[in-house]
């Protein structure tokens, strides 16, 4: 059976040999290097290893790497354009809505997920959206406030929407 | 290394993945993966054996893509939880199907588990049997002789939800005149589990319950109906106590299997909402 298997993350292809049983998130973080994406619970409970497959997020420790052979897989590694934060990046940052930071990734992909589907969600939707994303530190109120303003800009600058049209 | 190592296959059609099923000894299905690969992953903690083969059914187009015309729904196994609920055909009867996923874990798990691993995982806690049995939903497997077999979602929550079959694909059919509730108790802890689901459905005659189905989900039991509640009900008139006089009439041994006095009591409580909020559908009832 060919091991080769190519994979599409971040809009760069990777050829990776993969005997079948590895899951996105080793892939990522132990083959390619790509620690962006976190490894904490490994039981599809925390959120912290979520990625966009497809735009959707997506747990990457329940994920087999073979089965999403093919599809455009976006990690956190992939927002920024050079120096250029992913506005949820940057309102994160603006709204000190970052402890001790290892959520964050996963919550910044699932607001991602969000904000492109809706630049103007309430609270209940924002809730909703992030339900799948665990931050031991509590500081949620930061974020819901980062995200806010993360839509306003994404929603006046719609290039900055689309993971196939920022490629 | 996160997994045992095993054999990957990827077929492209259900009669190729059913062969291999009925061929590799040690074989697992996967479908979304959210039940099968933690499963996994727990087996390699506990040093148990884990299978040898993984048939991923992800490539197989025939199990994709939900289907609505005026007399049936047909739903392929290998729909996700968000395609359910981003469906907009799914109206009358079907809504219910939206009520329930909505509920299903957290985003990225609807994002990934799909409708037929939510009813063949066999794990006794999901969400959908006990809407499929009210709804009087048809499972259709494909079996190694590539032949379709049908069986009510009744029959097959009764047997355990065994199968050495494919699940090819769900048929409901439509019924507009059908009212549907579902209510689910919920866990209150880090893992996202309903203790009870309970999907009624009935029809309003004049002023009575009619055709009523009611079938729960109690997380340690398979979905199944009770049938003491639905002859209870059937023909009773609409009164604003019968909720509360429903309590009287259930087949406590399906609700209450290994549950403390506490959950005993949430249930009964579920129950009589769900009851409630039945009768407030019905046309030209006061609200």
């Amino acid at each position: 059976m060919n091991r080769q298997t190519t994979l599409t993350i971040n809009r760069k292809k990777y050829v990776v040999d993969l005997q079948g049983h590895e899951t996105l998130l080793e892939v990522l973080r132990d083959h390619l290097g790509l620690t962006g994406t976190k490894s904490s619970c490994d039981d599809a409970e925390c959120g912290a290893c979520t990625v966009h497959i497809n735009g959707h997020a997506m747990l990457s420790c329940i994920t087999l790497a073979r089965d999403v052979a093919g599809e455009e897989i976006t990690t956190i590694e992939g927002l920024a354009q050079g120096d250029d934060l992913h506005p949820i990046q940057q309102t994160f940052l603006d709204h000190g809505a970052v402890q001790c930071g290892f959520c964050i990734p996963g919550m910044i992909m699932s607001s991602k997920a969000l904000l492109d589907k809706n630049s103007k969600p309430s609270q209940e939707e924002m809730e909703y959206a992030l339900d799948g994303n665990i931050c031991r530190c509590a500081g949620y109120l930061k974020m819901f406030n980062a995200i806010r303003e993360a839509g306003k800009i994404m929603g006046a600058r719609p290039q900055a929407n689309s993971e196939k049209e920022t490629s | 290394m996160y997994l045992n190592p095993f054999t990957f296959h990827q077929p492209t059609t259900i009669s190729e993945a059913a062969r291999l099923l009925a061929n590799s000894p040690h074989s697992k299905l996967v479908a979304g993966g959210s039940f099968l690969i933690n499963n996994l992953k727990q087996l390699k903690r506990r040093g148990m054996k884990t299978p040898g083969h993984i048939i991923s059914l992800k490539n197989i187009i025939e199990l994709k893509g939900i289907a609505v015309d005026h007399q049936k729904l047909v739903i392929p196994s290998m729909t996700t939880i968000r395609e359910i609920l981003e469906c907009p055909s799914l109206d009358d009867n079907f809504r219910i199907l939206k009520n329930a996923a909505k509920n299903i874990a957290t985003t990225p798990i609807r994002n990934t588990a799909t409708i037929g691993g939510n009813l063949t995982c066999r794990y006794t806690w999901t969400e959908m049997p006990a809407v499929m049995i009210a709804l009087e939903a048809d499972f259709h497997f494909i079996g190694a002789d590539n032949h379709e077999h049908t069986l009510s979602a009744e029959n097959f929550f009764k047997n355990g939800a065994k199968t050495d079959k494919i699940l090819s694909h769900i048929t409901i059919l439509r019924d507009k005149n059908a009212a549907l509730v579902y209510a689910r108790v919920r866990r209150s802890g880090y893992v996202d589990i309903p203790l009870l689901s309970v999907c009624l459905k009935t029809a309003f005659e004049k002023n009575s319950l009619t055709k009523t189905c009611l079938a729960i989900n109690n997380s340690v039991e398979f979905a199944q109906r009770d049938t003491k509640l639905e002859n209870f009900l059937n023909q009773r008139p609409i009164f604003q106590e019968l909720p509360q006089e429903a309590l009287d009439h259930l087949h406590e041994a399906i609700y209450n299997t290994r549950a403390d006095d506490y959950k005993k009591y949430i249930f009964r409580v579920t129950l009589k909402n769900a009851l409630a909020e039945l009768i407030q559908k019905k046309p030209g009832i006061l609200k």
